[in-house]
């Protein structure tokens, strides 16, 4: 057997066990109460499922003798009678053949014999036709006897399953959050050992060396066996968190595969054309709610094919291809999953539900002629709707979208569906997802390391100047004879001026709502598997960012969001024309924030650089109006800064606003010294005064040109 | 090596005097700061003033490293970063505060819970000190303030601005909208 489906088929084992115990105790509570509400409603729901599900895994035999249960249960709908006891007695007993059955399908082992309960079923079949509307019909009182002899499913799991455990996922959950904690001590550690480095090279500057060798010698010990550790407790913390995330997840395509079957069998049994594609399938999710993922899923392809889609030549007499387009989107933004479902088939047909919902008296016909689109689309999702009026093999019995509803109901969360007539027809299901996680391509754009799912990555080359077509406002790429635009994710993400790509700077292709993008970065990192997590509330409605996720030495990398990186209406930098561009250089993140705080508010378009080495890179490739710069940075200070932009002729006339933490007289000659036009200390950096003395060095330039 | 205990005997007369002296002092101290009637709070400078915030909303003082900028923001985001788990916002103070200067660049980040259901980060230049305030004086420098700091001014004419975390966070978010 094929390692997929007998993973697939383990798992089903588990799913039918739950059915198989819900339906029995609805079968149990229906022969003591009328065979309508809740209980009637499960048991309908469940035979329903255990047909789709071993359908959807091939076991035609399986999926055939659901069906016939079916067939049993369901005219009795609505009846004000118990289910008679036979006829339950007939129901328990083929349910526990089906599992027999299947529990040795995937042992592997000899298969029982259907022929008694096929037998049993059919003594028990009501004799009227399966309509739900009817009044149901009586069963015959007594049934042929007929032996069926197996242990019933409940008797066989008790010694199965013995090499594993049942572990609730909130214990999963608050695991990870403490391989989390873990990995925030591993970062602390690394703190620490660039602490000790500081300790020693204070030391050595102290200028003595023969006193303190002792002591150096043990801190530089203790630095070397501090990295030690931290590289030990990275390992550690991968390794758990691979292991949970195998516990707790898997990949999508585990569920999506099977249904290709379905789609290709109901295709032929029906004599429709159709093929489906699925984006997103390396997504993994939450086991558990895969698992109960399975069931809609097959509900919805299904559904799509016999419903949606029409026959070829129909389809082509309206212009469409024969073949008809089925589409699984499976995306996850932040801690919210979604899976969307489509066709490209008629639609839903307002009509047909309106019909529909009078036969099944679902809604009152004053009620119903009031009722918008939107709440017409929804009675699709009632308890016992269906526009067929007869029940074939796949669809008609008014068992399925409301299992749909009420299984992703059951995972806390809904479903929607979207329909345009003649267009086909889309179902979103919106589920939260706690666990899982997604392929990014990490990449580097300035100094900051940046996420982009892989879904929406089509390809990355590298730019070459024959390939691009450089114009007034924009640039274009030659890719494969078309031409796509070319965006710098800096100038996107409002970090730079935008660039045209250099001569073998990285391209990545990328595809989102149908629009395509060359995206030029600084540097692909690489792809990982990211668990990605949604921002907090301060920051959570930024259109760029879907979320963000912690990269295996603890720190977080952002994630863009790929229709934002695509879509062409937020431009708002580039053309912004006459606006003044001020550039602020300072090591420490608050007083960037704080200046661009100030400058913001005077108007300002502000960019920002840690170091004076980026500032350098920021000014080759853009103008400035001003820049302000601290004085005391690490590597290149403001003075060596200052001096460096005056050499160039570029800048030689850029009016440059010193800051300090220190006020004195020496820093303030030093930096005119330098060619800088002004000084500010860092306590008189409230905002008019920031302002105003930026306007001052400002005008100070223009006088003296 | 065992530790022993000090004598009486074995201290000078008048080291020991000095100790008598400083413990009166201790002593006093504590009772005059009623613990009923004070309420405890966290202290800090930025720039020329100094601020305070009550100390139950405080969770953790932490080195201002590893945070995350993002692109993009409102200014007064200084960035993201991990804790506990939690992926929380580090927020610029003196930004919040409509722009203030500040003495050194914040080297801390106080992680605190203001009472709506999540933490947040501010930036602080040093780790604060805890202290306590009259209750008095607090309540009727809340009563009086309509602001996210309530001016108090403590004997002595120090002045202590208290932030109100829900306001700040509050008329933020209503400058963001707007």
């Amino acid at each position: 057997m094929d390692p997929l489906l007998e993973q697939l088929l383990a798992g089903f084992v588990d799913e039918a066990q739950e059915i198989y115990d819900r339906v029995t105790r609805s079968l149990m509570e229906l022969e003591k109460s009328p065979a309508q509400g809740p209980s009637f409603d499960e048991l309908a729901r469940g035979l329903h499922t255990l047909k789709g599900s071993s359908a959807t895994l091939g076991l035609e035999e399986l999926a055939d003798f659901a069906h016939r249960m079916e067939d049993v249960v369901l005219p009795l709908r609505g009846s004000a009678q118990p289910l008679p006891g036979p006829l339950a007695d007939a129901i328990l007993k083929s349910l526990d053949c089906w599992m027999a059955r299947l529990r040795a399908t995937a042992a592997k082992a000899d298969l029982p014999d259907l022929a008694a309960s096929h037998a049993l079923l059919a003594a028990v079949k009501p004799a009227a036709p399966a309509k739900a509307a009817a009044k149901p019909a009586e069963p015959s009182a007594k049934p042929a006897e007929v032996a069926v002899d197996l242990p019933p499913a409940a008797a066989a799991n008790d010694d199965a399953q013995t090499d594993s455990w049942r572990v609730s996922t909130r214990q999963v959950i608050a695991l990870l959050h403490e391989v989390e904690r873990l990995r925030e001590v591993r970062l602390r550690l690394d703190e620490r050992r660039r602490d000790l480095e500081k300790a020693v090279l204070q030391l050595d500057r102290l200028g003595i060396q023969a006193e303190t060798a002792e002591a150096r010698a043990v801190l530089l010990g203790v630095r070397r066996a501090l990295g030690g550790d931290g590289e030990e407790a990275a390992d550690i913390v991968a390794s758990m968190e691979d292991g949970l995330k195998a516990i707790s997840t898997m990949p999508v395509r585990t569920v999506i595969d099977p249904l290709r079957r379905a789609v290709r069998d109901l295709c032929k049994a029906t004599g429709k054309q159709a093929k489906l594609s699925v984006v997103g399938a390396e997504v993994s999710l939450d086991r558990r709610a895969l698992e109960q993922l399975r069931g809609p899923l097959v509900h919805l392809v299904r559904n799509a094919v016999d419903h949606g889609l029409e026959m070829p030549d129909v389809r082509e007499a309206r212009g469409k291809h024969p073949e008809g387009a089925l589409t699984i989107r499976v995306e996850q933004q932040g801690n919210m999953l979604f899976i969307e479902v489509a066709d490209d088939g008629a639609g839903l047909d307002l009509e047909q539900i309106r019909e529909a919902a009078l036969r099944r008296a679902l809604v009152p016909p004053q009620e119903l002629a009031n009722l918008s689109t939107q709440q017409l689309h929804q009675l699709v999702f009632r308890p016992g709707f269906s526009t067929k009026t007869e029940a074939t093999e796949y669809s008609g019995r008014g068992v399925g979208l409301d299992v749909v509803r009420n299984q992703i109901q059951a995972l806390q969360g809904h479903v929607e569906v979207q329909s345009v007539a003649g267009q086909g027809a889309r179902f979103v299901l919106t589920l939260p997802a706690d666990l899982g996680s997604s392929p990014v391509l990490v990449v580097r754009c300035g100094e900051h390391q940046l996420g982009i799912p892989m879904a929406a990555v089509e390809s990355s080359r590298a730019a070459r100047g024959g390939d691009l077509r450089v114009g007034r406002s924009r640039v274009q790429l030659d890719h494969r004879e078309q031409l796509i635009p070319v965006q710098d994710l800096g100038a996107l993400v409002g970090l730079r001026q935008p660039e045209v790509p250099a001569d073998g700077q990285p391209l990545l292709i990328l595809q989102s709502q149908g629009r395509r993008l060359a995206l030029s970065v600084d540097e692909v990192l690489g792809d990982r598997e990211l668990v990605i997590r949604p921002l907090p509330v301060e920051v959570r409605d930024l259109a760029a960012w879907q979320g963000a996720a912690t990269l295996a030495r603890g720190e977080l990398v952002l994630i863009l969001r790929p229709d934002f990186l695509v879509s062409s209406d937020r431009r708002a930098e580039s053309g912004l024309g006459g606006t003044r561009r001020a550039l602020v250089v300072d090591d420490s993140l608050t007083a960037r924030a704080l200046h661009r705080t100030a400058l913001e508010t005077g108007g300002y378009l502000v960019h920002t650089a840690s170091n004076g080495r980026q500032a350098l890179e920021q000014l080759r490739h853009s103008a400035y109006d001003v820049m302000v710069c601290d004085i005391g940075m690490d590597e290149m200070d403001g003075y060596e800064l200052t001096a460096a932009i005056r050499q160039r002729t570029e800048t030689d006339s850029m009016p440059i606003l010193l800051v300090s933490a220190r006020d004195s007289d020496t820093d303030r000659q030093r930096g005119t010294a330098v060619g800088a036009d002004g000084f500010l200390t860092k306590k008189d950096c409230v905002s008019g005064r920031l302002l105003s003395e930026v306007g001052a060095v400002i005008a100070r330039r223009k006088g003296a040109a | 090596m065992k530790l022993q205990p000090r004598e009486p005997n074995d201290v000078a007369p008048e080291l020991n005097e000095l100790l008598v002296r400083r413990a009166e002092r201790v002593r006093q101290k504590a009772s005059e700061v009623d613990e009923e009637n004070v309420l405890w709070v966290a202290e800090f400078p930025i720039g020329e003033e100094t601020y305070a915030l009550p100390l139950q909303t405080l969770r953790a003082a932490v080195p201002l490293k590893m945070v995350t900028a993002v692109p993009l923001s409102p200014p007064h985001v200084i960035g993201i970063l991990r804790f506990q788990g939690q992926i929380v916002t580090a927020l610029s103070l003196a930004s919040l505060l409509g722009g203030r200067g500040w003495r050194e660049d914040p080297a801390v980040l106080l992680v605190v819970d203001p009472g709506f259901g999540r933490l947040i980060a501010l930036d602080c230049e040093r780790i604060p000190k805890p202290t306590g305030l009259p209750h008095a004086l607090v309540e009727e420098a809340r009563a009086r303030s309509t602001g996210a700091a309530c001016e108090i001014t403590l004997p002595g004419t120090r002045q202590v601005h208290l932030l109100d975390l829900l306001r700040l966070m509050d008329r933020r978010h209503g400058q963001d909208k707007r």
